[in-house]
């Protein structure tokens, strides 16, 4: 007879152990880091020229425009970067060559929180794929409750305002009303090229453009869309809480 | 070549109380697909919808007057003693998309029921005018991106035959193998939000497990967990060598044995069939008039499948069952949904057992490209998906679809019609909705 215990039994321990220990291929695919040229050469032109939305400079790569299209991979970069590529200012999201972003200097802004942590979720005009990536967070691979990391049907239970999808002009009112009702300290999480930079959505009519122009933000997570393990490493930043370097 | 998927009409076929059903109409007015569900047969009409017909194509190309907002569903105003109208939205708890819903009640029962879409309009349809094909692919992978192989095939097929252009067989069994995968992926996921309804909760966590190993399989084959770049010409990150093919055979094998056993769990479970069942019941009239597609189609009797219907390579040379049901309620559309992940993973067997050498990786021979216009549909996770394209100069110059979003919110506000609060979510759950589609 199956049973629904029986399930669980033989699929065994499914959870990932990130971040206590890095994360591993199988969380990680390709999209799950950030391109980067290889060598110290800078990123060569004709891979400026590919970039259909201008995420990369001679100079480097900007994480927070990037949506992993791999048309660079032809020309010299690859996704090499970091998997914990989330940071607290948005210049922190452009790399200059193959050196690794700079620090973020900025305290976390809920350093003194004590353990856990409570997120409302707010779609602002996402593809979807972000919002399933967080639900994503709740299956047994990741279990963010093993983190302290609780998700919350109502903003006045939240600490953590992460928005997904590029700000519209229709949800700007909604957006505002729920960062209002959060109680203090707070802390807003883009999670997303779509709301760091517009993504591949910048400049089309009734987009409003970053999130940044719109609420404070605390912590940037780039991707398109990122992946759990890059939503977990976001949300511990903004929890004030320590991840591990590198990764697998 | 394969022959045209539809027969164009020498009269306009719209009186369609008894004939066919609208299933596309452009906004412009120059022409119009129907669904002959009586010959199994699509029609072009080189012309406007009328009669009826023209009503369900005004709902699905209908604009915000002000802003963007708009109701994507019929609206008969109800009206009477202690009515009022409860707006739910757009951020709501339970639905983790931006829409709302105008619930007209006087207190328990849902006399009417309005969504309202546009929340999420991000305007990528005008957007695309102006853009090469491959740029434009970008976004069309994020209208949706949970359905973005359907919506990517779609496209690009309609680009195709606007431009005259021959597909290789091999890029149509790619974009064959990534539509199963999605499909069994968003059926999966359409499951387990009925069983969290339901406080389910470890038949959720089971279920949860299993899209997340789709969305893994999904990744290892294509380099990123929703095929984004992934069905372009030459994907940089394919691979679909004969090692990943077995791995990936292997892998469904296992997916598809666990799916079975949690499936027969789920339909021995009260909870989970006493709410679904007789909620949200679209009968085959309802379905047919308001232009129901997919699922919501196939629950309610009606035997359409694109895939089936369209003599598209690989699905002409694959064995498809379709599922039989015509209740017309939730348990109705999630049986089919079950149905169709056992159909899924049928297919992608004998795709990948067929499958000889490497595929992809192909460098495009790019064709002299005419300019045209292409009308193309794909059977969607929840149903038929069609898109417009029209380019010149390998230039995107318009751009029309209707999503099976678009054309199931009318027969949800119906069915919902008399229902209770508590219904609302096992009701929203079963149709697959999306309103990331809807909005574009
Ligand atoms: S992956 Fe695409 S978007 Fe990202 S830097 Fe390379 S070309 Fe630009
Ligand atoms: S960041 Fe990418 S995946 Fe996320 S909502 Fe925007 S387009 Fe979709």
């Amino acid at each position: 007879m199956p049973s629904w215990l029986g399930q669980a039994a033989r699929r065994g321990l499914l959870t990932s152990r990130y971040p206590v220990a890095p994360a591993t291929p199988a969380e990680t695919p390709e999209s799950a880091r950030p391109p980067r040229p290889s060598g110290n050469s800078g990123v060569p032109v004709a891979a400026v020229d590919a970039c259909p939305v201008r995420a990369l400079e001679p100079s480097g790569v900007d994480d927070g425009k990037c949506i992993r299209c791999s048309r660079c991979l032809a020309h010299g970069l690859g996704y090499s970067g970091p998997v914990e590529a989330s940071a607290a200012t948005r210049d922190a999201l452009v790399s200059r060559g193959s050196a690794p972003p700079l620090p973020a200097a900025k305290r976390a802004p809920l350093a003194d929180f004590g353990r856990s942590v409570h997120v409302f979720l707010v779609d602002v005009g996402s593809c979807n794929a972000c919002n399933l990536e967080v639900l994503a967070l709740a299956n047994p691979f990741y279990d963010t409750t093993r983190l302290g990391i609780f998700f919350t049907n109502s903003p006045r239970h939240a600490d953590v305002l992460l928005v997904v999808g590029v700000p519209t002009e229709e949800m700007r009112a909604p957006l505002l009303r729920a960062f209002e009702a959060i109680p203090s300290p707070k802390a807003v999480v883009a999670a997303g090229v779509c709301p760091i930079s517009g993504g591949v959505f910048a400049g089309n009519a009734g987009v409003l453009g970053p999130l940044s122009d719109v609420l404070p933000v605390d912590v940037f997570i780039p991707g398109c869309p990122p992946t759990p393990v890059n939503l977990i490493d976001g949300l511990l930043r903004a929890a004030g809480r320590s991840r591990p370097r590198g990764g697998a | 070549m394969t022959a045209a998927p539809w027969t164009v009409a020498d009269r306009d076929p719209s009186p369609w109380e008894t004939g066919p059903v609208a299933a596309y109409g452009a906004r412009d007015g120059t022409l119009t697909l129907y669904n002959d569900y009586a010959s199994g047969r699509a029609i072009l009409w080189p012309g406007p919808a009328a009669g009826r017909a023209s009503e369900l194509v005004a709902l699905w190309n209908r604009r915000g007057n002000a802003g963007r907002l708009r109701p994507v569903g019929p609206s008969e105003p109800v009206e009477g003693y202690g009515v009022f109208t409860f707006p739910y939205g757009p951020i709501s708890m339970g639905v983790p998309e931006s829409g709302r819903f105008d619930v007209r009640t006087y207190g328990e029962r849902i006399l009417e029921i309005t969504p309202t879409a546009g929340f999420k309009d991000r305007g990528i349809l005008a957007a695309l005018v102006g853009r090469s094909v491959p740029d434009a692919t970008l976004a069309i992978e994020r209208v949706a991106g949970h359905l973005s192989a359907a919506h990517v095939s779609a496209f690009l097929a309609a680009c195709e035959s606007a431009e005259g252009r021959d597909v290789p067989t091999t890029e149509l069994w790619v974009r064959a193998l990534a539509q199963e995968l999605q499909r069994i992926y968003n059926h999966v996921h359409v499951i387990a939000r009925i069983a969290e309804a339901a406080s389910q909760n470890v038949g959720l966590a089971q279920t949860h497990a299993l899209a997340e190993e789709v969305l893994r399989l999904q990744a290892a084959l294509f380099g990123h967990r929703w095929m984004f770049g992934g069905l372009v010409d030459g994907a940089a990150l394919r691979k679909l060598g004969p090692r990943e093919r077995d791995a990936a055979a292997a892998t469904l094998r296992r997916l598809a044995d666990q799916f079975e056993e949690l499936w027969t769990l789920f339909l021995d479970s009260r909870t989970f069939v006493d709410r679904i069942q007789a909620t949200c019941v679209v009968d085959r009239e309802t379905a047919l008039r308001w232009g129901a597609v997919g699922p919501t189609l196939r629950a309610s009797g009606v035997p359409w499948d694109d895939r089936l219907r369209q003599a598209v390579p690989p699905y002409t040379d694959l064995y498809l069952e379709l599922p039989k049901e015509s209740d017309g309620d939730a348990l109705s559309r999630v049986v089919v949904r079950a149905e169709e992940v056992r159909a899924s993973f049928l297919l992608l067997e004998q795709l990948l057992s067929r499958w000889k050498g490497e595929i992809g990786g192909r460098e495009p021979a790019a064709p002299p490209a005419a300019p045209g216009r292409g009308l193309a549909r794909v059977e969607a996770p929840s149903g038929d998906l069609v898109y417009d394209v029209t380019v010149r100069d390998g230039t995107i110059r318009h751009v029309g679809m209707r999503t099976p979003s678009h054309a199931n919110w009318p027969a949800f506000a119906v069915g919902l019609k008399g229902g209770v609060f508590t219904d609302f979510h096992f009701a929203y759950e079963s149709f697959g909705f999306s309103f990331a589609e809807t909005d574009g």
